[in-house]
């Protein structure tokens, strides 16, 4: 056995306890400064009035006063659970075409692929798409309105309507994505547990409600999850449709604050960031859910 | 010289106590096994060796230097896991000569090192295949070639056969009894397996819970069990318990067997209790020859050819197996004579521990 | 199999099936045939009310118009800009950080990981003061890197989570057995680690790489001017000079939308089992 000479000691002694934190230290600084630090400073940022040039002067809980009276934030509150559940069908939704895919028959490969499409374009392309289908005279959803009620619909710009054209093209991709955890989940399925079943007579509804859908938990886990935060941080697309409008109609709080934060309408970046905090603290109810699923699932191991 | 020193090494996990104190001596180029079910620390045993588990208390030496806080790497061990641990995405020859070429070792060095061991374990044909083209035995031997090339003074076993078939784990048995022989160096074993210890081993360890219950050669261990857990762990099929009551007589020790029949003991006994006798399948008589005659029924009898293992219940419904001829004609339903050697009967006190061996040796 | 193969049903529900595929496809695409179609409409077609019937020549002129009078070009090559140095950024990064947790059980092993999830799921608005606040400080807002620096860190807490679970599903002797050998911790990592970690780099790389391209806030928030917009922000920019253009909206979109297509289609099995992480076990 070679020794090694004395200083190469101090190293090999020690590498088990250093080496982590050298592992971890870049990756962990960058996300420290852009994500973690911001945070605290986004809440520090809130208890203030700041152009984002001038001075910032401190004004304690005015802003989270002024946004209880605001009344663009509770159309932006009620939008924005009208996204989560109405965001939440892309679930059943991905399952039913999960479902629908999952066959062994000649091109299916593609099938998939191109069932999935949506959720690879952007936002921005997928927002323009839907603008133009439902542009008023002869978008092809306001001609299909026409001939099924003879009136016409201008969705984007009737504020009964305008929220759930947006959530219409967001659960496009959404859908999308489900569908691929479901298609993964149904791969993985345990035929034994499947072919036992089938002996014991279970099968259709039954055999899905009872088998197969408990298999698929943690691919409906999943699916909550990213359908949760698609929801709450669904910015793209009522920037690109409407940008809130029409009268602030379709308002959702990550757009009103931007708009209050960065827009023309005024660099109010405290108000803004009591908005970003309102937002997040909503998100964190969420975030903790899952994270406490996920230690437990730790413990578990 | 690598004798491998154990001095109250205790592993704690939080407050949970996995090793409970052990004090062991393994002699310089022996072969050791630590055998014991599973959960019985064996291998956090080996590993604390290894240096990839910590030592929470108590002292390692290893050739009379103290390992207890030295890096793995530095306590001239090699280590050959369970699941080979082959890196599958280098060769053969890259598997066996990976470790010297990360601690600076020349080409050529590596190169002779690695021939060396490749052709003791007639691995040479293999050397470009990765380890996904191999099969299981020929996995095991290039681990065991990876441990070769170090010339470590100690080599570590954490069941190593355990992942191949039986054939082939009786083959590569001997293939390591051999390689242990040729190198003369100290090799420490872990298995779960009776018979890898006894056939493999001039030291077995066997471990429960945490603790040591006995040490010795395989034979000892076989003739001399110190306690019910060893004598029940050691051999196959298992030795038969039962229940009897025992009392001094005449200088020996008089027992009661069930249905009443009475055995005399040579040892010696303070006053009358209930005790087990043990009494080995191979060492029971279906014919009916002994110091002791019991009638029994014949529950199941296992046809193996070269013998009739028949498991047949007592006059009290106790069950023991006892081997026999492979042509013995009796069927289940039969009455048989179980005859009862006296001088192969062993007899443990209430705690489980020996107060009797019917040590054949002696 | 669930639900049974269709290949056990009768002949007519299996005909059935295959027909219901194509229509089902296409009525589920309409949105992106639809737009396919008018990028090569010509805009005559448009003035007479043509919208959806079939177009009465193939415009490939639009594509070239689009590239001639916008700089639609320009903000692809941004967009390239911005993904490729995010990608490898946040890979390389996480290969380290998710090596550092899956090997080693140091005290605050736990929580820094949780700390990378939970940052992955806040919304964006939260950090967008303070970041942009951060770029301009820098001196590095308006310009690709700037967004580089941001998308490698917010990313790099996606891909340490993928990492860390990918390397804890290697097997652990392979680091021990090393260890014994006397192999330092940076060659386990480098020699041992990374080359398993292959089909884990291919698919962050695919997946990175698109969540990058279509972002479109951070584009808003760190970039105003045309010589460091992505495309995604671009294309926003353009719809609003192309009003009613819907010919040039159309091939504008396709063109944003290709680079992350195409890397679907190249590298799909490793994009899916990126996508699908978790969606089987645990």
């Amino acid at each position: 056995m070679p020794h090694d000479p004395q200083p190469a000691r101090f190293w090999k002694r020690n590498q088990m306890k250093i080496a982590p934190y050298a592992f971890l230290a870049p990756g962990a600084v960058m996300f420290l400064i852009y994500v973690l630090i911001p945070i605290v400073q986004s809440i520090w940022i809130s208890f203030q009035d700041w152009d984002g040039l001038g001075p910032k002067t401190w004004v304690g809980l005015a802003n989270y006063v002024e946004l209880m009276d605001d009344d663009t934030f509770y159309v932006a509150l009620k939008n924005n659970l009208l996204w989560l559940g109405l965001y939440l069908l892309a679930i059943p939704m991905g399952l039913a075409a999960a479902l629908f895919l999952n066959q062994n028959v000649w091109g299916i490969r593609l099938y998939k692929s191109l069932f999935f499409f949506p959720f690879v374009i952007s936002q921005v392309v997928v927002g323009l798409m839907f603008t133009w289908f439902y542009a008023p005279d002869f978008g092809l959803f306001s001609q299909l309105i026409k001939w099924l009620t003879g009136s016409e619909v201008a969705i984007l710009a009737d504020e009964r309507y305008v929220t759930y054209g947006i959530i219409a093209a967001g659960l496009w991709p959404q859908t999308a994505y489900c569908m691929i955890l479901y298609l993964t989940g149904l791969n993985n399925l345990n035929f034994e547990q499947i072919e036992a079943a089938r002996m014991d007579n279970a099968r259709g509804w039954r055999l899905l409600r009872h088998v197969i859908l408990p298999q698929l938990a943690p691919a409906t886990f999943i699916a909550m999850v990213v359908t949760v935060i698609g929801a709450l941080r669904s910015f793209d697309l009522v920037s690109i449709m409407t940008a809130g409008g029409p009268y602030g109609s379709s308002q959702v709080l990550s757009y009103f604050m931007y708009e209050q934060a960065l827009s023309e309408y005024g660099y109010r970046m405290g108000y803004g960031a009591a908005i970003a905090v309102v937002l997040f603290l909503i998100m964190m109810v969420f975030i903790t859910l899952f994270i406490m699923r996920m230690i437990a699932q730790e413990r578990n191991r | 010289m690598a004798e491998v020193s154990l001095s109250n090494v205790k592993k704690d996990f939080g407050a949970i106590s996995i090793i409970k104190g052990i004090d062991l001596e393994i002699k310089d180029g022996e072969f050791c096994v630590f055998v014991g079910p599973s959960g019985c620390g064996k291998s956090t045993l080996l590993r604390m060796i290894a240096g990839l588990e910590d030592i929470s208390q108590g002292a390692l030496r290893i050739g009379g230097r103290d390992m207890t806080r030295v890096g793995p790497s530095d306590r001239g061990v090699a280590m050959v896991f369970q699941s080979y641990a082959l890196y599958p995405h280098m060769t053969v020859g890259e598997n066996i000569g990976f470790g010297l070429r990360m601690t600076g070792h020349d080409k050529a060095e590596i190169a002779k090192r690695t021939a060396a061991a490749a052709k003791m374990l007639q691995l040479e044909p293999l050397l470009a295949r990765k380890p996904g083209q191999l099969s299981g035995g020929q996995r095991q031997r290039v681990a065991i070639g990876r441990a070769i090339v170090r010339n470590p003074e100690v080599f570590l076993f954490d069941e190593p056969l355990s992942n191949l078939d039986a054939s082939l784990r009786v083959q590569m048995r001997g293939e390591i009894s051999r390689l242990h022989q040729d190198l003369g160096a100290t090799m420490i074993y872990v298995t779960h397996d009776q018979v890898e210890a006894m056939t493999m081993a001039d030291k077995i360890v066997v471990l429960s819970a945490g603790r040591i219950e006995q040490v010795g050669s395989p034979l000892e261990l076989y003739h001399r069990p110190k306690n019910l857990f060893v004598a029940g762990f050691i051999g196959s099929p298992k030795m038969n318990f039962i229940a009897v009551d025992a009392r001094p007589h005449d200088g020996g020790i008089e027992v009661t067997l069930p249905g009443g029949a009475v055995l005399q003991l040579a040892g010696s006994l303070a006053a009358a209790a209930k005790m087990t006798l043990g009494l080995r399948p191979e060492h029971a008589s279906a014919t009916g020859a002994g110091d002791a005659v019991l009638p029994a029924k014949v529950h199941l009898a296992e046809h193996l050819g070269s013998e009739t293992l028949f498991f047949v219940g007592l006059a009290d419904g106790t069950e023991i197996a006892v081997k026999a001829d492979g042509l013995a004609p009796e069927r289940p339903g039969d009455s048989m004579q179980i005859g009862f050697p006296a001088r192969a009967c062993h007899l443990f006190n209430a705690d489980g521990q020996a107060v009797l061996n019917g040590d054949l040796t002696r | 199999m669930f639900p049974t193969p269709i290949q056990k049903a009768s002949a007519p529900a299996r005909l059935a099936y295959q027909i219901a595929l194509p229509i089902a496809l296409v009525i589920w695409l309409f949105p992106l045939i639809g737009v396919a179609v008018t990028s090569l409409r010509p805009a005559s077609d448009l003035a007479a009310g043509n919208y959806f019937g079939m177009p009465s020549s193939i415009a490939y002129e639009n594509y070239a118009s689009v590239f001639r009078d916008s700089p639609i070009g320009w903000y692809i090559l941004n967009s390239f800009k911005v993904t490729i140095p995010t990608v490898i950024g946040a890979v390389g990064l996480s290969c380290l950080t998710g090596f550092a947790l899956a090997v080693y059980g140091f005290r605050a092993n736990l929580w820094v990981f949780f700390a990378f999830v939970a940052g992955n799921f806040i919304p964006f608005q939260i950090l967008m003061v303070p970041v942009r606040e951060l770029t301009l400080k820098a001196g590095l807002y308006d310009t690709t890197l700037g967004l580089v620096l941001f998308h490698v860190a917010f990313q790099t807490g996606f891909c340490t989570l993928f990492m860390r679970n990918f390397i804890k599903g290697l097997p652990f002797a392979l680091i021990e057995s090393a260890r014994v050998e006397g192999v330092s911790e940076w060659q386990i990592f480098r020699h041992i680690v990374l080359p398993l970690m292959r089909p884990a780099i291919a698919a962050l790389s695919v997946l990175v790489f698109t969540f990058v391209w279509n972002d479109y806030f951070w584009a808003t928030v760190l970039v105003q001017g045309q010589h460091a917009m992505p495309v995604t922000a671009g294309l926003y920019a353009l719809n609003g000079q192309w009003v009613a253009a819907w010919h040039l909206v159309s091939a504008g979109s396709i063109i944003a939308a290709l680079p992350p297509v195409l890397m679907f289609f190249l590298m799909q099995r490793h994009f899916i089992a990126g996508l699908t992480l978790g969606a089987t076990k645990g």
